[in-house]
């Protein structure tokens, strides 16, 4: 039997349960691939239904900025880990460096470099995969943290 | 910007083509299940609630990035209108403020053009449910106007 104190979930199973319960994430196929204290990568596929211009296939701003959203809400999750909290998004400001190129995966990076007691401060990067040197977009969010329980949240049944 | 966009925008105005024309060749418009709805050349933009777009299954809310790409969209479709030689705008950056929670029902969104340059265009976006005083959240957003095919 575990004792109390051993979390049940590992950092990156939470936040793929936190993404499954999305739906608006599981639409856009955002996937969680590394979770960390401070940092947590996801990938989203391209997809023709998110395209934003049709005559060059480029994804919609639109698209990133939701991918970027959540991918914020996850380094808050793997942040306060091990307890898990509901996030609202305060404010999110997103600069488009460049277009991404049609057809690639986009890969984001969010880190939250500060935590307070009510606020999470979160820094945001999208790239394509392997290009992580040349990102396609950079954000800066804030997050309030609304205090629930996995359990909660997740309700009862055990993975 | 590409010949059948132009055509299909002198054709809305001339009322020949619904503005709604211009939310289905976006695919991600379509995606998020965005409406115009035109009274004449006035436009209001509604993303009506869809299971697709929620975020928080429990409250249920919204997803606050479903939220922003409406927003977007609207702002891009109403730039694109108010440009007498339209040039397809490009997102340099957008900044939202969540002032209330996307409860799960229809949103509107209105814009207002701060500023229309040669180059760049700036648009405030904001957002309501049930009142259009008590936006959920309002945005802004500089577009660069390029006359390039992409």
């Amino acid at each position: 039997m575990t004792s109390d104190t051993t979390p049940k979930y590992t950092r990156l199973e939470i936040c793929r349960r936190f993404i499954t319960s999305v739906r608006h994430s599981t639409e856009l196929g955002i996937e969680v691939t590394e979770a960390e204290e401070h940092r947590v990568t996801a990938i989203m596929p391209w997809q023709a239904r998110l395209v934003g211009n049709p005559d060059t296939g480029i994804l919609h701003g639109g698209a990133v900025f939701a991918f970027l959203d959540q991918v914020g809400g996850l380094a808050v999750a793997t942040r306060v880990y091990p307890s898990f909290e509901i996030t609202p998004t305060i404010d999110f400001r997103l600069d488009h460096l460049r277009a991404p190129a049609k057809g690639k995966a986009v890969v984001g990076v969010g880190e939250c470099y500060r935590l307070t007691e009510h606020v999470a401060f979160i820094r945001l990067t999208a790239y394509e995969e392997g290009q992580q040197h040349d990102p396609l977009a950079t954000g800066l969010a804030t997050y309030m943290r609304m205090k629930i329980s996995a359990q909660n949240y997740f309700g009862k049944s055990k993975a | 910007m590409s010949e059948a966009l132009k055509t299909l925008i002198a054709a809305c105005r001339k009322g020949e083509q619904p503005y709604q024309a211009l939310v289905e060749r976006v695919p991600y418009a379509q995606f998020l299940g965005i409406r115009i709805e035109a009274r004449g050349e006035e436009l209001s933009f509604v993303l009506p609630k869809a299971d697709t777009n929620v975020g928080n299954p429990t409250l249920p809310a919204l997803h606050g990035g479903a939220v922003a790409g409406f927003m977007e969209q609207a702002a891009l479709i109403f730039l694109l209108l108010e440009m007498g030689e339209p040039k397809l705008p490009k997102t340099i950056d957008f900044t939202i403020d969540y002032l209330r929670a996307g409860l799960f029902r229809d949103t509107f969104a209105e814009c207002r053009v701060t500023r229309l340059g040669r180059r760049i265009g700036n648009v405030n976006i904001e957002a309501w449910q049930t009142r259009r005083d008590e936006p959920i959240a309002i945005a802004r957003a500089h577009f660069l106007l390029s006359d390039e095919g992409a």
